[in-house]
Parts: structure tokens; sequence; C-alpha cells
């Protein structure tokens, strides 16, 4: 068991590139700690140098308190997990599971027992003497997943490991990878680009944007209380419906295009920073559950056209367009000042048999306090 | 069936009598004396009997199979430890290397055999049987690392990297993971080396005269320069001859055809 520490970790690759500018992170004891991103944003790069496969630019790696900067992967005592599996293609099943064990030398008996435990975990007994060319998707997946619990490592290292699955089969094996992960209780990295399987599996999530960690907290309050425009709109689906906004001088009139609704004296009070940006343009945010079709009139509303109508069974999400300029976060800086597209759409949450229909103007109900307030230059969420 | 399998069987039939027409001309000449031979009928074991009296066939394939298998074993070293290296070591000037190697292969025997000659009595290596390896190797490596570099170009990084992670070093991930996934490479790199070195004539000519390390091929060319010439003696040496090479291909063709087609998808 050991914790991982990550300490102003940088990694500048042989041609010059930085992926990873400073990172800050820290992995408890059994925690499960999942790196969530865009691809292309370094999450495995990250997990790479962990593993001791890529070599740390600068900064400081821990395991408890050893400085593992420099120890070769076979010293760390850690598992990965592959995206592709990599699967040692000429040995079988059990050969693969065992092959760490083997290479530690420990005598035949007790590896054929752990691998038989293993093996008994993950519902791969009858599959110990295939190879693995002969086995689907998923079970090679959990051959992978065999041939790291069956080290005990202190670390498990996954990069995006269900990524390679089916639909349905990767809702299943999200509980199954959380229940081993919770039972053996080793310190986990996981690595994905899936927002939701971030904020169903992680303990804590790291969101990574550009070689740099935009915020490390437990799912809700990434949720509920995102840093910056980036995290509100990647954590979330469908995403946080932001808007460039204009909050007037009295703090509490909040104009999008022609219309304006007033937040309440509470809100302004609560979020002291907004004070700073009366009389001033800012960005908000409204998650598509805070949008109420139809609105009522005791409540803050705007008018909207529906654009799109997406029946889910359980729900509709109704898409809307309103003449405010919709911003998009898909990479902070880059984006604040060419991402405002013309038409201002949005997702509204509403009840399956809300009746709407393609083409109606309709009245969007605001829940006031579940607006979020973004800088616009910055794009940091504005609280005190 | 469709005109156009009719027609390709119909290539595929004119093809496959051109390639054994002359096995079967070697076959029957060899089953002749060479009164019968030059008759055009007749069936004895003369000739056979007459290769056994005047060529050392045991001792002379003896021979052949040794320089064969010590030059095919020194190639698979090399060429095994080389492309691995050069496909995943990741070192500087990684592809000034392979450039070489591959400008390597584009230089014929023919034209160093000379110097190599000069050179080779100068170290006393003629008449010995490494000479003929090291000339040997020397022709084979190149495309042998060649094939070995693009076979291991193929193996996934990650691969590599379990491996790394499970506990191995750059040998081990060597020898435990990239050789034993590298066999159809290995088969490709037996089968298309021994054949040349086997039927070779030319290098066993000039580095393997004396009669005790002649190679088989070696051993023929004499028997078919002496003065009398026993055509049907000699198809009878050639077909023996031709056996290792088939028997080696029948081995390995199982992995040979894999081995071929590689790189060419991933
Ligand atoms: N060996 C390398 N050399 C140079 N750049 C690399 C190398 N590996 C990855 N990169 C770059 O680093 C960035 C992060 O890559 P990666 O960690 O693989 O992202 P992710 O796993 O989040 O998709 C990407 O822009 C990628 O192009
Ligand atoms: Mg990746």
């Amino acid at each position: 068991m050991a914790t991982v520490n990550l300490e102003n970790i940088k990694k500048s690759y042989a041609n010059g590139f930085e992926a990873v500018h400073g990172l800050d992170l820290s992995v408890g004891e059994g925690e499960f700690m999942v790196l969530v991103g865009p691809s292309g944003c370094g999450k495995t790069t990250v997990l790479r140098m962990v593993a001791g496969l890529e070599e740390v630019t600068s900064g400081t790696l821990r395991f408890g308190n050893r400085v593992m900067n420099n120890v070769p992967p076979r010293d760390r005592d850690i598992a990965m997990i592959f995206q592709n599996y990599a699967l040692y293609p000429h040995m079988s099943v059990s050969d693969n599971i065992g092959f760490a064990l083997k290479l530690r030398k420990m005598p035949k008996d007790v590896i054929s027992k752990q691998v038989g435990e293993a093996a008994g975990i993950l519902g791969l007994i009858n599959w110990l003497d295939q190879k693995p060319g002969q086995l689907s998707g998923g079970q090679r997946q959990r051959v992978a997943m065999g041939r790291a619990i069956v080290r005990e490592p202190s670390v498990f290292l996954m990069d995006e490991p269900l990524s390679n699955l089916d639909a349905k089969l990767r809702v299943q094996m999200r509980v199954e990878v959380s229940r081993i992960q919770r039972r053996l209780g080793v310190a986990t990295f996981y690595v994905t680009h899936d927002q939701t399987e971030a904020m169903t599996m992680g303990d804590r999530v790291a969101v990574l944007n550009n070689g740099s960690l935009q915020q490390c907290d437990v799912p809700q309050v990434l949720y509920d209380r995102p840093n910056n425009i980036f995290v509100a709109a990647f954590i979330g689906s469908p995403s946080m419906n932001l808007y460039e906004a204009f909050l007037g001088s009295n703090k509490t009139t909040l104009s999008l295009g022609s219309q304006s609704i007033e937040l309440t004296d509470d809100l302004v009070k609560l979020r002291k920073g907004l004070n700073r940006y009366a009389g001033k343009k800012l960005i908000i945010g409204v998650r598509p559950e805070h949008l109420m079709i139809p609105g009522s009139n005791d409540q803050p509303y705007l008018y909207g056209d529906v654009d799109l109508i997406e029946a889910l069974g359980s729900e509709l999400l109704v898409h809307f367009s309103i003449d405010a300029r919709r911003v998009h976060a898909s990479g902070v800086q880059e984006d604040l000042d060419t991402g405002f597209s013309i038409s201002g759409e949005g997702v509204a949450r509403a009840h399956a048999r809300t009746n709407v229909s393609i083409g109606n103007r309709v009245q969007i109900g605001i829940y006031v306090e579940g607006i979020q307030f973004f800088d616009p230059t910055s794009g940091n969420a504005i609280w005190d | 069936m469709p005109p156009g399998r009719v027609f390709i069987f119909l290539i595929l039939f004119v093809v496959s009598v051109v390639i054994m027409y002359p096995f079967y001309f070697m076959a029957v000449t060899s089953m002749r004396s060479q009164s019968q031979y030059e008759l055009g009928k007749g069936f004895s074991f003369a000739s056979w009997i007459q290769l056994f009296q005047s060529v050392p066939v045991a001792k002379e394939m003896l021979n052949s199979l040794i320089v064969c298998a010590c030059a095919i074993v020194i190639i698979l070293v090399l060429a095994t430890s080389a492309g691995f290296a050069l496909a995943k070591a990741h070192f500087r000037g990684h592809g000034f290397v392979l450039l070489g190697i591959v400008g390597g292969m584009m230089i014929p025997v023919q034209s160093i055999i000379i110097p190599e000659y000069v050179n080779f009595v100068g170290l006393h290596l003629i008449n010995n049987y490494f000479g003929a390896i090291l000339v040997y190797v020397a022709v084979g490596t190149p495309f042998a690392t060649f094939l070995m570099t693009t076979y291991f170009r193929g193996v996934p990084e990650e691969l590599i990297d379990a491996g790394r992670c499970d506990g191995l070093g750059y040998g081990g991930v060597f020898t435990r993971i990239a050789l034993p996934i590298a066999k159809p490479a290995l088969a490709t790199v037996v089968v298309l080396q021994f054949i040349p070195i086997w039927n070779d004539l030319l290098v066993g000519l000039l580095f393997l005269q004396e009669p005790n390390v002649r190679t088989f091929t070696v051993g023929l060319g004499v028997l078919a320069s002496s003065r009398v010439v026993s055509i049907p003696g000699l198809m009878a040496g050639s077909l023996l001859s031709t056996i290792p090479a088939a028997v080696i291909y029948i081995i390995f063709q199982r992995y040979l055809v894999s081995g071929l087609t590689l790189g060419a998808s991933k």
C-alpha cells in the first residue's frame, strides 16, 4: 500500500514539446483517483511518468516518502493496464496473468493458486488455457485486469481500460473495476476521457487540460462548483450552457442578449465577487436541469426557440436558442476571444411528457441559485 | 467454374510445369546410366552408385550443414538484436544506421568477393569453415536485419511497456517477449538465408577448396568440371542437394507466408 505524490511534475518530450506543465497531485492510500480530460491533454503522459515508462523532466514523484523519479518500472511495484490491453500474444491466459509472479521467481504452486484466485474473481476460469487472440474484447480486458491484480501492487495505473469495449459492457465493467479496486484497497490512478466514467468511478477526479490541472476534487464538487469554464463545460452531460451576459450596475439585473432576468439579493451576497462585475460583462453557466420547460411567471425566465428535441424515454433534452452569445470552452484560453457563436443554442432537461415541439417559442424558467459565474477573460469562476 | 478461375488455374498449371520440369528431368536422368541416358530409355541405379563412390557425399553434406547452420545462427543473433535495437531502442541516429544497413543490401557479393579473398588469405581464413561463414554472414545480415527491424516495428510499444512493468529489463523484454512473438520473422530469415547459402557455389569454390572442408555444391562443381562428365551422376547429386532446402522450406513454410507479408498491413 502506498500513497502517490506528484510535486510540480513537468514533462518535455525530446522534440521540445512540453506535455505537462507543473502538476501537483496526490493519491491517498486506497484512493481511486481519476484523471480526466480531452484527448491529447497529457493524461497518458502523466500515467507513464508514474509508471516509470517515461522520464520525469522536473519535479518530484513520491510513493509514500520515497522519491521515485529515477526508479525503473520494475522496481516501482506498480501494475498498469493499457488501453489496448497489451496482452502477451504468445502466452496463454494463465501465463499472461502469472508472468510477473514467475519473474519474481515465486514457486509454481503459489503462482497457479494466485492465478486461479484472480481468474475466479474475474470469471476467467474456463479460459486459462486460451491464447489472447481467441478471446473477445471483454475477456481480454479481464485478463488485463487479472494481470494487474494478481501482483498485489502498491499502485494501480489504468489508461482508458474500458474505451475499447462496447457501451453496455463498458457500463458493466465500470462497476466491476470499481468493486475490485475497493476490495483490494490499492491506490489507483485511472485515466479516461469520458467524464461519465470519471464521475461515477472516482473518489476524486482531476481534470486536466492542455497539460495543466484545472481542478481536483470529489465528483459532486466538480459538478457544483467548477473552478473555471473548462471544468464547467467538460463535466456534466449534456454540457453546461455557457453564455456571455451583462450584469447591471444594480448587481441583480442580468442581461442575456435582448432579454434579462433578476438575480436574488441572497445570491449576490453569497457571491461577493459579483460586486466587481457590476456594470460589466461576464460569463454565466446554467446546467440543463436548472432550466425548466415550461417556465412560469413566479420565477425568472427567458424565451427561447426550440430547435431540436431528443426523447431519451426518461426525459426530453430540449435544444433551444436565444439571442445571447454562446461561449464554448474546448480550450479555454484560445477560445475566449473567438469561441462565441452567433446563435445562443442551449439545452434544457424536461419531463418526458412535456408538451413542446420544434419551432415553438417556449418560456424557459431558470433556477437562479444554480447559475455559475465566470470571468470573461480568465474563464475563472467568480465566488468571493 | 467461372471463366476467370479457369484462366487462373491454367496459368498456375503452366507455371508449375515450368517449375517442376527440371525436377522431373533430374529424377528421370539420375535413374539411368550414362549409356541409357544417351539412348533416352532404361532404368538403373548406376549413376547413384557412381555418385557415392566418386564424391564423399556424407562428409560434404556435413560440411554444408556446418557452414549453413553456423552462418544462420550468427545472422539470427545479429539481425534480431540489431533489428530490435533499431526498431525499439530509439537511440540517436538509428535512421542513419538503418540506411547504412539497407545500403549493404544493395552490394552484390560478386563485387566484394575478390578483395575479401585477398583479405582472408592474409588472415589465414581460406580453407577454413569460419572464413566462408563470415562471408555468408556479411552478405546475409543486412537483409535479415532489415526484415527483423520491420517486424519489431510492428510490435506495439505497449507490449514492451507491459513487460517492463511486469519486471523485465531491456534484455528480458528482448528474449521473453520480442523473440517469441517474432517466430514468423525468424522462420522467414531461416528459409530465405538457408536456400542461397546451401546452394552457394561461388563463395564455397573460393574459400573452401580443400577436399576436407568442401561443401556439397563445391563437390558437385568439381565433379562437373572433371574430365569425364557423367550427366546422370550430376543429376543424382543435384537432386540430392535440393532435398535439405525442400525440407527446411516444408518445416518453416507454415510461418513463412505470414512472415513475407509482414509490414504489408499492420
Ligand atoms: N513521444 C512523444 N513525443 C512528443 N510529443 C508527444 C509524445 N507523446 C505524446 N506527445 C504529445 O503530448 C501530448 C499529450 O499526449 P498524451 O499524454 O498521450 O495525451 P492523452 O493521453 O491525454 O490523450 C499530445 O499533444 C501528444 O501529441
Ligand atoms: Mg492517452
